[in-house]
């Protein structure tokens, strides 16, 4: 498997002085980074500190991922090429896109590199490319591993022009079929409005269109599945977008100058502006302070569009401390954290584990990769209100908890997750299931409306907890409302 | 691996190559189902949720149904403008045949895919309004389908449309307003008056069958009770869905593949709520994407739009027929998209994103039989910078509807800043 990019000049290293000190308990840290709690990532921050955790995290190359690399290496078509994929399978096949939807989420379960797969996810929605969709079915892989996967902690320029050549996007958004001569304006459009600027810069119909017109000519090779620029479809003649112009005088010369648009775009304030306010709010809280977004964009733009000095400032933050609790997990987070809470190994090959915590994703509303506009899957609790969402968690953390669907996991059991000897009542038995599970203590309210199922606090848990309903306890812990947030 | 992980989007597909060669696949991507709710923060609005349902006997109480045709739909591939000579002239390749069209007036025919709606035209309870927009101008599916779905432009308002009728109006019930196909509502209804949002009705249920799924439930009723969220509405919901199950069987005669098929399952999900008796439902958000063709339209015989267009028409008019004249006669069906297509055809046999659009009526509670509105004509003079000018506002069909067939009688604050025109769609 290709060993994750370091930063865009190999240099894997935090700044000299030594990076900032992660703000907060370590706790909000592993909740905001990852997918979820385990036991060993909380022995893991505990053993290291928060500050010297992230900068491992910060540094993928660097950590140990045997068992994840294993089971991402039984996939057939993450490393192949466009070519071998079409000569590999039928054309039009979704197998290799079927393969990604899957790796994405294995990764997100079981990877040790959390903070990685959480900035793929974070790039692959801010310039998403929906997995499926028909016509990126022998290049929707590449796109993962040369654009979001190669730059996810580099740098944001880079990001984009890896993007803007991508013959995913570039097909997604119809780039591929613009023409000087019959311009195609979803790309130019999307560009300003979802990848960089935002939709309230300003910029006029005139402006989309030269943003169209600079792009014209990168395409892709209908013969390889490549990357193409094609000189002849290039519009030639002056091209000015929000600041940016160019003579643009020659159809050899109409990739360079799509190049230093997108750059310019990339290092353009608003974009920094966007790309700050929109990982504050992965990353802090749905209404991220001003401030803290100002920072953020100045340090974006100060460090020429790179990301790891915008995360590290980030996690340092006093709002990033102040926020404990502001993020409630969507439907997959939610489906991960379960999964790791529980303790759930890789999966054995061709068990179909995976496949099936996929179908789940798409059952629960959020099939993973799958977010249909080109805007990415919205990242606010607001979003995802729906009651049906909620009662098909409810069911599949029972079903997940009492490992009854899917079939074949490799579950270690619930018993594992009690300490030894057990509790000896049903107020220890909720106190030492949510440390366990949320490594802390649930509120009063909370702990009484689990204590409803298990009977008086001081009480012996009955043997029937212990012999059979287990299951519905631990699912009662992922039900609560301190379970929901991150 | 394979099953059911491999079913992901349910749009066709499924695995199996479209069987079309090099670069003719069909685009299955744009703006479907999951929810386009959360584009933005929703803050709370601060509107008041008074419950003043005014209940009527035969009007004012009318199930609003609100298809979302998502991507950017052509009205005039569906409801083809074939009498007017600027239709031809401007989509060589892509115009619906006049010798194709069935015929529904001097001006305009019916698509042949929608074939299965032409009875229902003709009993009248199938209509269009024609050159029916709206204020954004953006020709950004984000920004247009936010402002189509909040309506309240010029405000900072955040709630949805839907949301604030309900608001008005609602029963109260959890079964009130609800989201068929998805298990995320609908932007129109997004705000703080209840709805549920289900992606069908089978899957929207716990089991009780054992002590410990009953101790459960009545733990998850105990910490979620009175707490903001999806929680509680949907531990309410769950025995209003249950009530529904057990009294109404699921109806039959939609599509089993094809485009058709997702969209005839919500629709039949939603005809079992509204043949509940004693149902509560008085509105419902459904989606139906993948309108976003800006290349290779097909034509009438074959491509994308001739199948989209044909699991419209089967899907609809099976909902129709399963609800029967009984309970048709108390639903409004309006689509909405975000703006329609640009009136010339582009370089690549498709049309980008352009404004005025037609809007479809199913129902009793509709004047069908007509195709409704002003139409401005197709002339390169009559156009408005290449798209076919707005004529009719969204908000006069929806706000004569809600008025006359809804129980809503005064619309400032569901549309502020906005006095709606009645254009005569409302059967009174």
């Amino acid at each position: 498997m290709p060993v994750p990019a370091r930063g865009p000049d190999g240099s894997p290293g935090p700044a000299p002085a030594g990076p900032p000190a992660v703000a907060g308990d370590p706790t909000h840290l592993l909740l905001r980074t990852t997918y979820g709690l385990s036991r060993q990532l909380v022995e893991d921050v505990t053993a290291t500190g928060p500050t010297a955790w992230l900068e491992q995290q910060l540094d993928p190359a660097g950590i140990p991922d045997a068992a994840c690399d294993e089971l991402v290496s039984r996939f057939r078509w993450l490393d192949a090429s466009a070519a071998q994929v079409r000569a590999g399978v039928n054309v039009g096949s979704w197998d290799a896109m079927s393969e990604l939807t899957q790796a994405a989420l294995a990764r997100a379960c079981w990877s040790k590199r959390q903070l990685f797969e959480v900035m793929v996810d974070f790039w692959g929605n801010h310039l998403n490319v929906t997995c499926p969709s028909s016509e990126v079915w022998d290049v929707r892989a590449v796109d993962d591993r040369d654009v979001y996967r190669r730059h996810a902690l580099g740098r944001f320029s880079d990001l984009l022009v890896a993007s803007a050549t991508s013959p995913s996007m570039l097909r997604y958004l119809n780039n591929d079929s613009s023409t000087k001569t019959a311009p195609n304006e979803n790309y130019g459009r999307e560009l300003l409005e979802l990848h960089t600027v935002g939709v309230g810069a300003g910029y006029s119909e005139t402006e989309v269109r030269h943003s169209a017109l600079a792009l014209t000519g990168l395409t892709v090779d209908d013969a390889t599945g490549t990357f193409r620029y094609r000189s002849g479809w290039h519009h030639v003649g002056p091209l000015s977008v929000l600041g940016w112009s160019s003579a643009n005088t020659s159809e050899d010369g109409g990739l360079e100058v799509a190049t230093s648009y997108l750059r310019y775009l990339a290092a353009h304030p608003l974009t920094a502006r966007r790309i700050a306010h929109k990982l504050a709010v992965r990353f802090v809280s749905d209404s991220p302070p001003t401030a803290l977004v100002d920072r953020l964009a100045a340090t974006y733009l100060a460090g020429d569009t790179q990301l790891k000095p915008v995360l590290r400032q980030l996690f340092a933050s006093p709002e990033f401390a102040a926020s404990a609790g502001q993020k409630t997990r969507r439907p997959v987070e939610d489906l991960t954290a379960v999964v790791r809470g529980l303790g759930i190994e890789v999966p054995l090959p061709k068990d179909g584990v995976v496949g099936m915590l996929h179908w789940m994703s798409y059952e629960r509303g959020q099939p993973m990769l799958g977010w249909h506009p080109p805007n990415g899957f919205p990242d606010v609790a607001a979003a995802w209100q729906g009651a049906g969402t909620t009662v098909m968690m409810w069911r599949q953390q029972l079903s997940l908890a009492g490992s009854w669907w899917p079939k074949n996991l490799r579950h270690p059991g619930l018993a594992s997750l009690l300490p030894d000897p057990r509790p000896t009542t049903n107020g220890g038995l909720v106190d030492a299931l949510s440390q366990r599970l949320l490594n802390r203590t649930l509120p009063g309210d909370e702990r009484a409306a689990v204590l409803g199922f298990l009977g008086p606090e001081s009480s012996r848990p009955s043997d029937e907890i212990f012999d059979w309903q287990l299951p519905w306890l631990v699912a009662l812990l992922f039900g609560t409302p301190s379970w929901s947030r991150r | 691996m394979t099953a059911p992980g491999t079913t992901l989007s349910s749009t066709a597909g499924d695995g199996d190559p479209c069987g079309c060669p090099g670069r003719e696949f069909t685009r299955r991507t744009v703006l479907r189902g999951a929810g386009i709710a959360g584009l933005t923060g929703l803050l709370s609005s601060g509107l008041s949720t008074q419950l003043a349902f005014a209940s009527g006997p035969t009007t004012g109480n009318d199930v609003l149904v609100v298809l979302s045709l998502r991507g950017g739909f052509d009205g005039l591939s569906a409801i083809a403008p074939i009498g007017d000579p600027g239709y031809a002239a401007a989509r060589p390749t892509l115009a619906v045949p006049e010798n194709r069209a069935l015929k529904l007036d001097d001006t305009f025919g019916l698509h042949p895919s929608l074939a299965p709606l032409k009875p229902f035209w003709d009993a009248g309870t199938f209509g269009a309004v024609q050159a029916v927009g709206h204020p954004d101008r953006s020709r950004s599916h984000f920004a247009a389908m936010e402002e189509l779905e909040r309506a309240a432009p010029g405000t900072s308002l955040r709630t949805g449309w839907l949301d604030r009728v309900i608001g008005l109006a609602g029963n109260g019930s959890p079964l009130q307003a609800v989201t068929v196909g998805s298990g995320t509502s609908a932007l129109a209804l997004a705000g703080p008056a209840p709805d549920v949002a289900m992606r069908s009705l089978d899957d929207f249920s716990m089991d009780t069958d054992n002590l410990a799924h009953r101790k459960r439930l009545t733990a998850l009723r105990a910490m979620h009770a009175g707490r903001p969220g999806a929680a509680g509405i949907a531990l309410t919901a769950l025995d209003r869905a249950a009530e529904v199950r057990s009294s109404t069987p699921a109806g039959t005669g939609y599509p089993t593949s094809g485009e058709g098929q997702e969209l005839g399952s919500a629709l039949r999900d939603l005809a079992r709520i509204i043949k509940t008796p004693g149902s509560t439902l008085q509105a419902a958000c459904v989606d139906f994407g993948d309108w976003d063709m800006h290349e290779n339209l097909g034509t009438v015989d074959q491509g994308r739009m001739t199948r989209q267009l044909a699991g419209l028409g089967a899907a609809l008019a099976a909902f129709a027929t399963d609800l029967g004249p009984h309970h048709l006669s108390r639903v409004c069906l309006v689509t909405l998209s975000e703006f329609g297509r640009r009136v010339q055809q582009n370089g690549s046999a498709g049309t980008d994103h352009g404004s005025a659009n037609t809007v479809l009526l199913l129902g009793g509670g509709v004047i069908g039989g007509k195709v409704h509105g002003v139409w401005p004509g197709l002339a390169p003079s009559a156009l408005d910078r290449g798209d076919l000018a707005n004529r009719t506002d969204y908000r006069d069909v929806l706000g004569e509807l809600l008025r006359v067939r809804c129980g809503v009688p005064n619309l400032s604050s569901v549309f502020p800043g906005f006095q709606p025109n009645p254009i005569g769609v409302a059967r009174p």
